[in-house]
């Protein structure tokens, strides 16, 4: 390539301006790390493939932070200084957040939400003993390493495959079993596979004939050959087990194309369940039912909070209301221990029967880090809402079931 | 000699630095950035002196990563060993893929693309056997002891891929004096030309494939070790190729220290684009890669390349004064 006769001094002078233009943008960020209180790591991945359920998740972390420094912080011990991380939505990236934060002397790091990201964030902070409280992360392997630092209070895969076979058994069986077969549709990674390799191996037990179990990686952008597929096959019920961009492209084309069977019951559908999905999408999301995390909606907490989330514009999702629940077990567990130490904090959270939350759980007791009390409930889209259809004690609406024409 | 002093030189550098700095964030940043560095060093050798351009590099981060996971937690393996084995295993897929493509006589895009089909191959076929843990992925046992190439300090990791890197740059410092090194950049300036005068392109090809892959496979190994979870999308997938070719080129293909100084500039850019951007998520991207896509423009042959040119326009005109006097 021949030399050009131009000088670099202009290009030098750019690079030079943008440096310095960045130093002193930089600057902010560092200052405001200051302050008072109790240090609280938030972190989620706001950017990247799950960007969008982490970014809920941090609204509904904030909004727990400025509900308790609004109320004068945790007693004895100031208001919560929260440190926003971003998780890159991959276990390197929530990897070295959380080296950060455990430099800038977090009491406690709440989030995760991707399993594979809960995993990695789980070990970097048992390394110094920082407690850390998985926010969504499913996998039951994220809390049976015997890792004293990791707590859920979610539930996990192995109880919400269960309570998803039993309540789908017994829907199944109240409508006089008009289902047999199935067909189960997956994202690739820890949260779909899982759940997929579960479901294969109960469902038989069940009475259901799985015809096909089709994974496809996440983000996957077109579901035309995944419904043509289910349109061959021509299942009673389709289980999708996405996260919320796949689950809403499929549903819409399966609406596209015409696919009805006689149902559409999720697993931790990533829509299944979603206001922005009914919402946005009515026809698609019609009778669909899930077995998801939901809110409590007899308690006025959790309908104090979502009015509180609708009016900011945005969707009462349970990446919200999860960890909004988790902030406050660890405020509850800070105020308790009545200090930041790790060693205290860990020990107050372990003997936590912490009930000011806003989900539907039993009472709070952890075991190995999981909590024995949390459950998934069942839902169904109808009439534009989403309602609780199970367990009865909770139960908002009688499941409709098989889907009218 | 000259080259040797200057690697001896860097690695002694960089070996003092956690001497220096005790903040794991920062070692952890050098960690990663030192990975990615060894994974660029791999490409190095085939895309940078070779002329082969791989968009597939994953395959053989995947290959080591998974078998130093999977040995271990399927079949009891020392650590040590099965990192070894994941080198080895590495290597043989590279050498099981350049047999494939180079005897087809693949060049160009062609390659590029077959190599990417490889590693996406491996990235579903990962995603759905069951030896890999299928979509659930491998996860190793938390074990901080020597035994298990696990450490408590982050300083101890350091210096386990630091010297990874050192021997990587030797041997990309080798492949420039040696026989077998003169033939590959034969083969990449003119491979008709190299074959006329008597070069076996095919074989060149082939063995710089498999050194290639076992560089990169180590960097696979290691991450394991690292994070001590892996699954289909970290293995096989298109991000970790994409970051094994970003970064010679970045730091400038063919040369011995072109993938440590791009990854050292891609992953701090990385970092100081989050300072920038502060808590508004992915704003640090765009910044990112707005930088990136002026870093190619300005020094289409990399930054060392950079270097040299502003080298020999500052180093001519003192020449000339110097013939005046």
């Amino acid at each position: 390539m021949p030399d050009r006769k131009s000088p670099f001094t202009r290009r030098e002078f750019i690079a030079s301006s943008a440096l310095v233009g960045a130093a002193s943008l930089a600057m902010p960020s560092i200052l405001r790390a200051q302050g008072a209180g109790v240090k609280l790591g938030i972190l989620h991945p706001v950017s990247g493939a799950l960007s969008y359920s982490g970014t809920q998740g941090r609204l509904g972390a904030t909004l727990a932070i400025e509900e308790i420094n609004a109320a004068g912080g945790i007693k004895g011990l100031g208001k919560i200084d929260p440190l926003l991380g971003d998780a890159l939505s991959t276990p390197e990236g929530g990897t070295a957040e959380v080296e950060k934060m455990n430099s800038a002397g977090v009491a406690a790091i709440v989030g995760g939400y991707a399993s594979a990201v809960c995993l990695a964030v789980s070990q970097a902070a048992s390394r110094y003993d920082l407690p850390y409280v998985v926010d969504v992360g499913v996998a039951d392997s994220i809390v049976t390493r015997g890792l004293k630092n990791t707590f859920r209070f979610g539930p996990g895969f192995g109880v919400i495959a269960k309570t998803a076979l039993e309540n789908l058994a017994a829907i199944n069986d109240a409508a006089g079993k008009p289902a047999k077969t199935v067909m189960i549709v997956h994202e690739d990674s820890l949260f779909g596979s899982g759940l997929a390799k579960l479901l294969n191996a109960q469902l038989p037990a069940h009475g259901f004939q799985i015809l096909e179990t089709i994974p496809h990686p996440t983000p996957t952008r077109d579901f035309n050959n995944v419904v043509l597929k289910i349109k061959a096959q021509n299942p009673d019920l389709v289980i999708p087990a996405d996260y919320y961009n796949e689950y809403v492209l499929l549903a819409r084309t399966m609406q596209q194309q015409k696919v009805k069977p006689k149902g559409i019951y999720s697993v931790l559908g990533g829509a299944a369940s979603s206001y922005k999905f009914v919402k946005e999408f009515p026809e698609a999301a019609k009778y669909i039912m899930d077995c998801n995390h939901w809110f409590d909606p007899r308690n006025p907490k959790a309908l104090a909070l979502k009015k509180k989330v609708e009016d900011k514009g945005q969707f009462y999702t349970y990446e919200v209301y999860m960890n909004y629940s988790c902030v406050m077990l660890v405020a509850d567990a800070l105020a308790r221990a009545g200090s930041a130490d790790r060693a205290k904090l860990t020990a107050a959270l372990e003997s936590s029967t912490f009930s000011g939350h806003v989900m539907p759980y039993g009472p709070t007791k952890f075991v190995n880090g999981q909590n024995q009390g949390a459950a998934p409930v069942n839902t169904q889209v109808l009439d534009n809402d989403i309602k609780v259809v199970l367990p009865a004690n909770f139960a908002q609406a009688k499941p409709v079931f098989p889907m009218p024409a | 000699m000259r080259g040797l002093l200057q690697i001896a030189v860097v690695v002694a550098v960089l070996a003092a630095v956690p001497l220096v700095v005790q903040s794991n964030t920062t070692l952890n940043f050098l960690v990663v950035t030192l990975l990615i560095a060894l994974a660029g060093q791999g490409w190095n050798i085939l895309g940078g002196y070779g002329g082969q351009y791989s968009f597939g590099h994953a395959a053989f981060f995947g290959t080591g990563a998974y078998v130093t996971a999977i040995l271990q937690v399927r079949y009891g393996v020392n650590a040590w060993l099965a990192f070894g084995a994941g080198i080895v295993l590495g290597a043989a897929v590279g050498g099981v893929i350049g047999a494939l493509t180079f005897r087809a006589g693949l060049r160009g895009s062609y390659f590029a693309l077959v190599s990417l089909a490889f590693a996406e191959v491996l990235r579903i076929v990962a995603s759905v056997a069951p030896i890999t843990g299928a979509g659930v992925g491998t996860l190793v046992k938390l074990d901080l002891r020597v035994e298990a190439l696990q450490f408590q300090s982050r300083a101890v990791f350091y210096w386990v891929i630091l010297a990874l890197v050192a021997v990587s740059l030797l041997v990309a410092q080798r492949l420039e004096r040696t026989r077998f090194g003169t033939w590959l950049i034969a083969v990449r300036e003119n491979e008709d030309a190299a074959k006329a005068l008597g070069v076996n392109a095919t074989q060149v090809k082939l063995g710089a494939m498999v050194i290639s892959a076992a560089i990169t496979a180590a960097a696979g190994c290691f991450y394991t070790q690292y994070f001590l979870f892996v699954d289909s999308g970290i293995a096989f997938g298109t991000r970790m190729s994409i970051e094994a070719l970003l970064t010679p080129i970045i730091g400038g293909a063919g040369t011995v220290f072109g993938p440590l100084l791009g990854a050292l500039v891609v992953q701090a850019l990385g970092e100081g684009a989050k300072l920038v951007a502060g808590d508004a998520p992915g704003l640090s991207l765009i910044v990112y890669g707005c930088v990136l896509v002026l870093v190619i423009a300005f020094a289409p042959r990399g930054l060392i390349g950079l270097v040299e040119t502003i080298y020999r326009r500052v180093a001519r005109p003192t020449k000339r004064e110097a013939a005046h006097d």
